[in-house]
């Protein structure tokens, strides 16, 4: 068999050469500033998500107070609050933003392999983010369907939005996909086929397999999300009866006959499992990263870590039901899924073990990126566990649709990959700007998110056994709930609403410490990876000067014995020293 | 049976048959295809593809098994009236024809690339389209048909609605997959025509057009399968 | 080191919360203890990770804190570590997993003896349906439900002319008799939840699902809507009564047959004209209301309204809040009319009335009235017409004193707090989004604009 030198192929990339100020950074092909554009675009969009739910915070905990958040506009806050968290926030910046930055650094390339291609990437996002923007100046306002967008109510009067603002949404979404799926063909592309000389698949720092992971789940899964949202648009604007049956709704027959509601909630599930592991994935990968350079010790059980990896990917297509345990699907698809379901908790399980025991007998730095890191496998851990109890099927049924799903998901989603995104910033802004970012502020940035948005999400599990429903406007008088569930969920609002400011600490630290920040040095953590070791910092386009960098080690050689520093760079050539030269 | 081979770094990797000599072969230090960019960006877009025309045609069976009105039967709706006579499903078969021809002259064009015979390879390209602009237009005078028989997305006068829905939607997605094929064939034709991959020194993009044209002919079997014979 | 401290205490203080807070499941009331049980056991072992795992990292924090000199251990990977870790995990989730299968193997396995009845979900409130003495309940058909059917059932069925119709939010139960509740929907997805007896599932329009439990305890318990389906989704509650068996008996009875349903006559509107004399003197000879005496305007107002409020009054389910002073006036007027024939006589004559638009009284911003008005319009109609499925009436060139005046009176839970209105306490949640008397003016001044001259349907 041959071995065509990867680095040999240096010519095929026909890099774009910039010449002014608006090729280089406006219509910039560089996957540099593509990653930044994305990333300033996704925070943007993602505090309008935090703003909504700060408003939604205040209706639940002090209902009949404000008058600017009718029944009307709450579900609208909660639908765009969840689809513009999951998808236009972490979908987006952990592929668009950390993908696009890290593919070609971390592997020694010069960019993606087909930069042009990822530049109509991130204008086509835009538009789809555009979109969505509009759908809230649309008359009757944006979809307040819940994220999961369930026909038949989410075309029909009675939700607010169901005119134009749910046709805005699916448009967005299907724009959204067109752009996920150019670059998500991109980063596909360059991992498999544009690595650096010596850099095997197996010597890849486990972020690029979490990307990569997620991305080919991006790829598998939103064609599914696209074909519904094609025959919801059809159904709402031509009429056709793909998820509507036979109904009557405001007193009058329709003229649908013989849809699938059930059939959409599989093809959004099917969509929408993967989707939750599109931004798991690429947050367990960094923080593997995160971990290993702050605590000075190779990553334990790398080849566990992508097997599992690989394993959760794939499981992840077969356990989409077990968010339809209650849907009146039917019921014998409870064992299967229920087992799928938990077996995936195995594969993941190993990825927590090997976190933790990458600590045991570390020398472990705390600097923020690695309090976030930390941050994070204490509360993936909480709600990868709670996860457990929805997951098996008959527990599920007194807990769907309570807070206690609520509390999951905010957990799982809603802070461990939000920890890792801080985390990963405060790592790679050194690297991104050249500056450090201001640890004080770090610190309290994390204390306060840590802890405040720990109370928020432990209380609602409880809410959720006390039977308290989920997509509620307001509680009212329900017998059932004691009086005590209103002051916890106060104090919930409280805690939230703190959080909410503490992120402007953090936006502030952002911007000043581009102008303020201590200035960084090549490689301030001290770091392996060949992000760290380019001529430049920041990189320029091109990346790597004139010759490509060729790897010799995989991308956790740190404290090997009998080496001149605890740290031993990828593209480094001394062989004495190799520590686990990673064969195969 | 394992051989050594050298890796770019120049250590030695083993490369064992069966499941680790795959797992080896993948992690060893090469491309993981042995392919152009372009062809493999294209083999993975292609497989994106394959998952929502799978999307498409398994709603299309779910719905036929939700609708509660009897389907109607393809043989006699899909049927030509041709000098006094009613024969089932003839337009398709045309269709079909036309459509597994210009894969034969795809992968003649594709062969002809690989030889750099310029003019054959643009010449059988351009065939193609003109076999793949014959199929949208057939499809186009049975939409015209069906239209005139009554036939809409959302009823028809035979029974279940989503007869027209799902047909309209699948086949007309289908029809804009080859659509985009003819113009991208007729591009690339045109540049190959004008000799412009003679001076890059490659026909790779030849075979990439005509994996996406295979790929439309196939989903078109299934499609057939489904719609006409089921 | 702080960080470490940070994690013991949130492990210890989440185990106190746990064990030490008052918020936990309510009571249970069904067969279902299985299922808690199958809860408890998940957090015995769920627990137990969590603890160990979090404190494990802990001690890792404070042992391996970086010192100077320190260097971490080179161990790329521990083959024996791993499969051990990952052997007890497996056993840890088919301890759980195994015991969770067999509960549901239970659940969705009716058993034989299990008694039938219908609970079907439409936007936003719950109807009841029982087989009848055939067993059997009769089909239905979406196509077929209007006002005088709204259970949408097949006329010509024989199986369902005996079937028991409950138009009412509130259904009651046999104690300790297992039962299957077929669940149905008219309109969009419901899903039908009830806290103490651990069960819920989805209403899909075009399916019948199920599910089945056995009442353990007599008593009243809320029926909440779980599947987000509009804007009054959080208003969507009802009841289920658990009876002794002759009780049940009884209040089944109590509820007519479809056969009856259909065989009653409307009203006869010259009977009506004579005891129209009684509220002729307060509501005016064209039923259009007078300020001074408080009582609003009745002619335009929908038939099944009408009824379904006199029948309130009459039975002291409206007009009985010592704070309702205008409601207690109407009480006894509504309790002359002595049975369900003279309700519907006098409201066939007060729908032959002239249906004049009342004037309007009442100053606001109708702009940003129309606002609050997007979410009243899902039930009352955006054009303020009223809806009857949705059982609410018309707004729209209705007196508009009387509506703020039940706007306050809904808001302060004065009208449609008494347990037996079954649709007031909807109007009670929604009435509350109007926070201040200024918001109420502003969107009575919307409705004061809607168009009175829009043709009823
Ligand atoms: C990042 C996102 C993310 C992740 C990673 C997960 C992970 C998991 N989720 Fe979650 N989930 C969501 C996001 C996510 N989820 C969202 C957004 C929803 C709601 C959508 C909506 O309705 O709006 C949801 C809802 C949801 C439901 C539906 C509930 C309902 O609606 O009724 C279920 C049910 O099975 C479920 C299960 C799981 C399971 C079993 C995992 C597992 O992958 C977790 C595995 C992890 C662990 C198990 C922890 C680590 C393990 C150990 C430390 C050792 C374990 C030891 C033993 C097992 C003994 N999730
Ligand atoms: C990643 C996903 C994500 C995130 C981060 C959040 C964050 C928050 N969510 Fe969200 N939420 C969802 C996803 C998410 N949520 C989804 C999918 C739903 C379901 C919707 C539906 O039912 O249809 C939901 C629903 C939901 C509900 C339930 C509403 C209901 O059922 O009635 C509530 C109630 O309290 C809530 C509260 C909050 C709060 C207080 C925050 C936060 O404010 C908590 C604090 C978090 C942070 C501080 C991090 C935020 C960071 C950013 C947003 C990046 C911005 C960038 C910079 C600051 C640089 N959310
Ligand atoms: Cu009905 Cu929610
Ligand atoms: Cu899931």
């Amino acid at each position: 068999m041959a071995y065509v030198a990867i680095a040999d192929r240096d010519h095929e990339q026909e890099l774009h050469h910039p010449k002014s100020f608006v090729t280089k950074y406006i219509w910039s092909q560089d996957h540099k500033v593509i990653a930044i554009q994305y990333g300033i675009t996704a925070t943007l969009i993602g505090l309008v998500a935090l703003v909504l739910s700060g408003m939604m915070r205040l209706q639940l905990g002090f209902p009949d107070t404000f008058s600017f958040i009718a029944p009307y506009d709450y579900y609208q806050f909660i639908t765009m609050h969840g689809m513009i968290m999951v998808i236009y926030l972490l979908t987006a910046l952990f592929l668009g933003g950390f993908g696009n930055y890290l593919i070609p650094l971390m592997l020694g390339a010069r960019d993606m392999v087909f930069p042009y291609l990822n530049m109509l990437s991130f204008w086509v996002y835009l538009l789809a983010v555009l979109v969505l923007v509009a759908s809230f100046f649309v008359p009757g306002g944006p979809t307040g369907a819940g994220w999961t967008l369930y026909p038949p109510q989410a075309i029909l009067p009675g939700t607010p939005g169901a005119g134009w603002g749910i046709v805005f949404m699916l448009a967005s979404l299907a724009i959204f996909i067109v752009a996920f799926t150019m670059g998500g063909l991109n980063y596909v592309v360059t991992v498999l086929q544009a690595r650096t000389r010596g850099m095997t698949l197996m010597r890849m720092p486990l972020s690029i397999w979490g990307i990569f992971m997620a991305t080919v789940l991006g790829l598998l899964a939103f064609p599914a999300l696209f074909v519904s949202a094609v025959m919801m648009t059809l159904d709402k604007l031509l009429g056709t009866s793909f998820f509507m049956p036979a109904i009557m709704s405001m007193g009058q027959q329709l003229d649908y006959d013989g849809g699938s509601p059930v059939l959409f909630q599989h093809l959004f599930w099917f969509f929408g499992h993967p989707e939750v592991y599109i931004v798991a994935l690429p947050a367990f990968g960094i923080v593997s990263d995160l971990l290993a350079t702050h605590a000075r010790k190779n990553i334990f059980g790398y080849r566990m870590m992508v097997w599992a990896i690989l394993a959760i990917g794939g499981i992840s297509f077969v356990v989409w039901a077990h968010h339809m345990y209650v849907s009146g699907m039917n019921p014998y698809f409870g064992f299967f899924f229920a087992t799928t379901t938990l077996i995936i908790a195995v594969p993941t399980a190993i990825k927590v073990y090997n976190w933790v025991l990458t600590l045991w007998k570390g020398n472990i730095h705390l600097t923020v990126p690695m309090l976030f890191a930390i941050g994070f496998i204490f509360t993936f851990v909480h709600g990868g566990l709670t996860g457990l109890f929805l997951g098996n099927v008959s527990v599920d049924v007194p807990l769907s649709d309570t807070y206690f799903v609520v509390g999951h998901f905010h957990m799982v989603m809603g802070v461990s990959p939000i920890m890792v995104m801080f985390g990963a910033i405060y790592h790679w802004y050194p690297k991104i700007t050249g500056r450090m970012l201001n640890t004080t502020l770090g610190r309290i940035h994390f204390w306060g998110t840590f802890l405040g948005t720990y109370a928020i999400y432990l209380p609602m599990h409880y809410l959720g056994f006390l039977g308290v429903p989920r997509r509620y406007y307001a509680l009212g008088n329900t017998d059932f709930i004691p009086e005590s569930a209103m002051t916890l969920n106060a104090g919930i609002t409280i805690s939230a609403l703190i959080v909410g400011v503490i992120q402007l600490v953090f936006l502030y630290n952002i911007i000043s410490s581009l102008f303020k920040g201590e200035k960084a040095g090549p490689n301030p953590w001290r770091a392996v990876t060949l992000e760290w070791q380019t001529p430049d910092t920041p990189p320029k386009h091109g990346n790597w000067g004139p010759e490509l960098p060729v790897v010799y080690r995989w991308a956790y050689d740190y404290s090997v014995p009998g080496a001149a520093e605890d740290f031993i760079p990828q593209n480094h050539p001394d062989d004495e020293t190799t520590g686990m030269v990673h064969k195969t | 049976m394992a051989n050594d081979v050298l890796t770019n770094t120049g250590e030695s990797a083993t490369v064992s048959p069966g499941l680790r000599g795959i797992v080896s072969d993948w992690s060893s230090d090469k491309q993981a295809f042995e392919v152009p960019w372009g062809k493999a960006m294209m083999w993975i877009f292609l497989l994106s593809d394959t998952f929502i025309f799978g999307v498409f045609l398994s709603s299309y069976m779910t719905v036929r098994m939700s609708t509660v009105e009897p389907w109607p039967i393809p043989s006699e709706v899909f049927a030509l009236t041709i000098g006094g006579q009613s024969i089932p499903l003839i337009l398709i078969a045309i269709m079909t024809f036309v459509l597994i021809s210009s894969s034969g002259t795809m992968a003649m064009a594709v062969n002809f690339g690989y030889r750099r015979d310029r003019a054959k390879t643009a010449a059988l390209m351009l065939a193609t389209a003109a076999l793949g602009a014959a199929f949208v237009s057939m499809q186009a005078f049975e939409w015209t048909k069906l239209i005139h028989e009554g036939v809409r997305p959302w009823g028809n006068p035979w029974g279940a609605p989503q007869f027209g829905s799902t047909f309209f939607m699948i086949t007309g997605f289908h029809g804009l997959h080859v659509s985009v094929g003819v113009i991208y064939l007729s591009i690339v034709a045109t540049k190959v025509w004008r000799g412009d991959y003679e001076r890059k020194g490659n026909y790779q993009i030849v075979e990439i057009t005509g994996l996406y044209w295979h790929f439309v002919d196939l989903v078109w079997v299934f499609i057939f399968a489904l719609f006409y014979l089921w | 080191m702080a960080l470490a401290v940070a994690l013991v205490l949130l492990v210890v203080g989440s185990v106190l919360f746990h064990f030490l807070s008052p918020w936990w499941f309510t009571p249970i009331a069904s067969n279902w203890g299985t299922i808690d049980d199958t809860v408890i056991l998940t957090f015995w072992v769920t627990g137990a990770v969590f603890i160990a795992v979090n404190l494990f990292m802990a001690y890792c924090v404070i042992r391996y804190r970086h010192k100077k000199g320190q260097l971490a251990h080179y161990e790329p990977e521990n083959k024996k570590l791993e499969w051990w870790l990952t052997g007890l995990t497996t056993l840890g989730v088919v301890a759980m997993l195994a015991p969770g299968l067999f509960v549901w193997a239970k659940f969705i396995n009716v058993p034989e003896d299990a008694s039938v009845f219908e609970a079907v979900g439409q936007q936003w409130n719950w109807s009841y349906r029982f087989p009848g003495k055939d067993g059997v309940l009769g089909t239905v058909d979406p196509a077929n439900i209007t006002i005088d059917n709204p259970f949408g059932m097949n006329p010509d069925d024989p199986n369902g002319q005996d079937d028991i119709l409950v138009s009412s939010p509130e259904v009651h139960l046999p104690l300790n008799k297992p039962v299957k509740v077929l669940l149905r929907a008219t309109d969009v997805l419901h899903n039908f939840a009830v806290a103490q007896f651990r069960v819920k599932m989805d209403m899909v329009p075009g399916l019948v699902t199920y599910f089945w439990f056995t009442p353990t305890r007599t008593g009243t318990f809320e029926v909440l809507c779980e599947e987000l389906c509009g804007l009054g989704h959080h208003t969507m509650r009802g009841n289920v009564v658990i009876d002794e068996e002759e009780d049940f008996q009884a209040w089944l009875n109590s509820n007519p047959t479809y056969a009856e349903t259909q065989a009653q006559t409307g009203g006869d509107a010259e009977a009506g004209a004579a005891l129209y004399a009684v509220c002729l003197a307060c509501h005016g000879t064209e039923g259009e209301g007078n300020i001074a005496l408080n009582s609003p305007k009745i002619s335009g107002q929908d038939d099944w309204y009408l009824i379904r409020q006199l029948k309130y009054f009459k039975g002291g389910i409206r007009g009985s809040d010592e704070d309702d002073v205008f409601g207690r006036q109407m009480a006894p007027m509504a309790a002359i009319l002595p049975d369900d024939a003279a309700i519907k006589n006098v409201v066939a004559y007060i729908e032959t009335l002239a249906d004049n638009p009342a004037s309007a009284t009442i100053d606001g911003d109708a702009a940003r009235g129309r606002d609050i008005f997007s979410t009243c319009g899902a039930c009352h109609g955006l054009d303020g017409q009223g809806i009857w499925s949705l059982k609410a009436p018309r707004l729209a060139g209705m007196t508009d004193w009387y509506m703020v005046t039940q706007l306050k009176n809904f808001k302060h839970g004065i009208r449609g707090t008494h347990a037996g209105d079954m649709y007031g306490g909807q109007m009670g949640a929604m009435a509350r989004i109007l926070t201040d008397d200024q918001a109420i003016n502003d969107v009575i001044a919307y409705i004061n604009t809607l168009d009175e001259t829009v043709a009823r349907n």
